[in-house]
């Protein structure tokens, strides 16, 4: 059964794929640093070099998986020491984090995020490897029907937990999958929404489209802040970068059980990491805050949502390559990469490539433990990035953004339509929108369309073939569930007892 | 003024999702062996995206804060320097444009000018060898210099 992680290992451990491995564990863990570069930019920004060094797919794919991993180590430096989270996943961290820079404990504070990170991740790597081969048996038994049903599902999941307007999140998802819309129709070869412009009859390329919505998007936004009030600021003495045992024992309870937590987050379709962050972080508080010293630098309050962001990356895999469903915003744009590669993941991937699903699981492990060993000892360097300034980091991602989509295709029309996706997604975001939901109804939409014309040519354009098996009514359920409990329950809660928040 | 800034968004997202819908249905199909066409799924699409639009111009959400004049220009400028950046990348080649755009955008990052040219210089021949060199990729030359490599 555990095959294809052997295979996977022996992949993952040659020198080349060792070495990529950790590349993308340092480069992530920079990415993750500085100001500004979530996993989604870093990804963005490096796929399209890793696609033109003609990597094999297996490379390519442990490479950005390494930045996606240490990009979740990375963000917390930021949270600790400047108390401005560095991506969506590290906003909890910021909670207690921060506090304990304050009391001049930011370099055990930067060593136990480091431990609990690596626990977290361990824990969900483990259930990553036991899970996602029996999720893939069972999704071998799903028709078009089904996958249908399951993407309604993710969208539904996706617009109750991520971002704080599920009425957005919902318009963001729609346009999304528009914008898939765009160019030749696979089924009929129909023109759409193309106006006549040749340039769009391939559609909206992948990395186009993400490398605007994200890098030029951040370059706008970062302008802004840096006339904000924070723009310039001092980091705290580190002191000693390392954690106690004592520590450690302290918190083992809440790394443990925020592993488990963060886990199952990571493999609900549509939630990320900052979902994982803050239910780790509540529960925790409400189980272990007997004396009110959460938000006041509390290690367990920090050690909750670092280990349960980075289990939930570990987790986000499981639907990706077992259903083609994305976890996450960013695990979304790694389907896209491996959609460049013609790999459509999905159940067959573990019988059909398994150096690929066995490879990234294997990478994973090694990329953990790389993890742990930078950024205990160079927890400090890695702090010097953040004073990197905007004027030098700005045109930094300027040059990749464009040198990535040129050398992709070589065509200034494809880095104009970048910059007006640049500026689609800056309006977006002022606009109180995630761009996650974006990205994943664009990487969803068209195979959501797919499934829905196969299922009803199957059936003779019969709409109950939708709803006609067990696992699809299941789905169908759950999503409407999703979509109505947490509408009922805040209804339910706000008229018993009008103080809980 | 946060509120109306919602609403607006949402008018004009309805009217996306009309013309989204009238260009669907404008869609000609000659032959097709499928109940379901191309035209379907986007106009779908549409109703949902109406209807979620019209949720918004009833119950707004909350905005971010918009830039103040100053910072919109700025803007404007940063928008401006990548647009001529992709005018002229390949008539001026690489290292010429990278140059003025590192230059430019560090400018507009507030760096002194000599901080600026410094980043200007190391970067553009930095980035230059990195991608040339290391990773072997073909960067226009500019076609004023005959034989820039």
């Amino acid at each position: 059964m555990f095959d294809f992680l052997i295979q996977g290992f022996d992949v993952a451990l040659s020198p080349m794929n060792l070495g990529l491995a950790f590349l993308g564990a340092l480069l992530g863990t920079l990415f993750g640093a500085l100001p500004g570069i979530g996993p989604i930019n870093g990804i963005a920004i490096l796929m399209p070099l890793a696609y033109t060094l003609g990597l094999p797919a297996e490379s390519a794919l442990i490479l950005l998986a390494g930045v996606y991993t240490g990009a979740e180590y990375g963000g917390r430096m930021s949270s600790i020491l400047l108390n401005v989270p560095g991506d969506a996943g590290a906003v909890m961290t910021t909670l207690d984090g921060h506090p304990l820079a304050k009391k001049g404990l930011a370099g055990p504070a930067l060593g136990l995020s480091a431990v609990s990170s690596f626990v977290g991740a361990t824990i969900a790597i483990i259930g990553l490897t036991l899970f996602a081969p029996l999720l893939a048996e069972v999704a071998v038994m799903f028709g078009p029907a089904e996958f249908f049903a399951l993407m309604v599902f993710a969208f539904a999941s996706m617009s109750v937990m991520m971002g704080n307007d599920p009425i957005k999140t919902g318009i963001g998802a729609v346009l999304g999958v528009l914008i898939a819309m765009v160019g030749v129709d696979s089924g009929t070869g129909v023109m759409r929404f193309t106006f006549g412009m040749a340039e769009l009859y391939d559609g909206i390329d992948f990395v186009v489209m993400i490398i605007g919505l994200f890098a030029i998007s951040e370059i706008l936004l970062m302008l802004e802040h840096a006339h904000g009030k924070n723009a310039n600021q001092e980091i705290p003495p580190l002191g000693r970068v390392m954690v106690s045992a004592k520590e450690l024992l302290y918190c083992k309870w809440a790394m443990l059980r925020s592993g488990v937590i963060g886990f199952i987050v990571g493999v609900l379709p549509g939630t990320g990491a900052s979902v994982a962050g803050a239910v780790t972080y509540t529960t925790e508080k409400r189980l272990s805050d007997k004396h009110n010293t959460f938000g006041t630098g509390d290690m367990r309050g920090l050690a909750a949502p670092e280990a349960g962001n980075n289990a939930s990356a570990a987790g986000s895999f499981v639907p990706m390559l077992t259903l083609g469903i994305p976890g996450s915003g960013t695990t979304a744009v790694l389907l896209g990469a491996l959609m460049l590669y013609n790999i459509t993941p999905g159940p067959m991937l573990f019988t059909e490539r398994p150096e690929v699903a066995g490879g990234l699981i294997a990478s994973l492990y090694i990329g953990n433990l790389v993890l742990l060993a930078l950024n205990l000892p160079l927890a400090g360097l890695f702090a010097k990035t953040l004073t990197m300034p905007r004027w030098v980091l700005v045109p930094g991602i300027a040059i990749l953004a464009f040198v990535g989509v040129y050398q992709l295709h070589s065509d200034l029309m494809a880095i104009y339509l970048m910059l007006i996706i640049g500026v689609f997604g800056y309006a977006l975001r002022k606009l109180g929108f995630s761009l996650a939901p974006v990205i994943l109804g664009y990487v969803l939409g068209g195979l959501m369309e797919d499934n829905l014309r196969r299922a009803l040519s199957i059936s003779g354009g019969e709409v109950g073939i939708l709803w006609n098996s067990a696992i699809s009514v299941g789905l169908w359920i759950a999503a409407v569930m999703l979509l109505v409990l947490p509408w009922m329950l805040s209804r339910a809660f706000s008229r018993k007892s009008p103080v809980t928040a | 003024m946060r509120i109306a800034a919602d609403r607006i968004l949402g008018l004009a997202l309805i009217g996306l999702a009309a013309f989204a819908a009238f260009n669907a249905s404008q869609f000609q199909v000659n032959f097709s062996y499928e109940p379901v066409g191309p035209k379907a799924f986007p106009i779908l699409l549409s109703a949902i995206l109406a209807t979620l639009s019209l949720v918004l111009v009833f119950r707004p959400g909350e905005n971010g804060d918009w830039p103040d004049k100053r910072v919109t220009l700025k803007l404007l400028a940063v928008l401006g320097v990548l647009l001529v950046y992709a005018l002229l990348f390949t008539r001026l080649g690489y290292v010429v444009m990278t140059f003025l755009t590192v230059l430019s955008l560090a400018r507009l990052f507030e760096a002194s000018w000599k901080k600026a040219v410094i980043a200007g210089v190391l970067m553009t021949l930095g980035s230059y060898y990195l991608f040339t060199l290391g990773l072997g990729i073909a960067l226009p030359g500019g076609h004023w210099l005959p034989d820039f490599n």
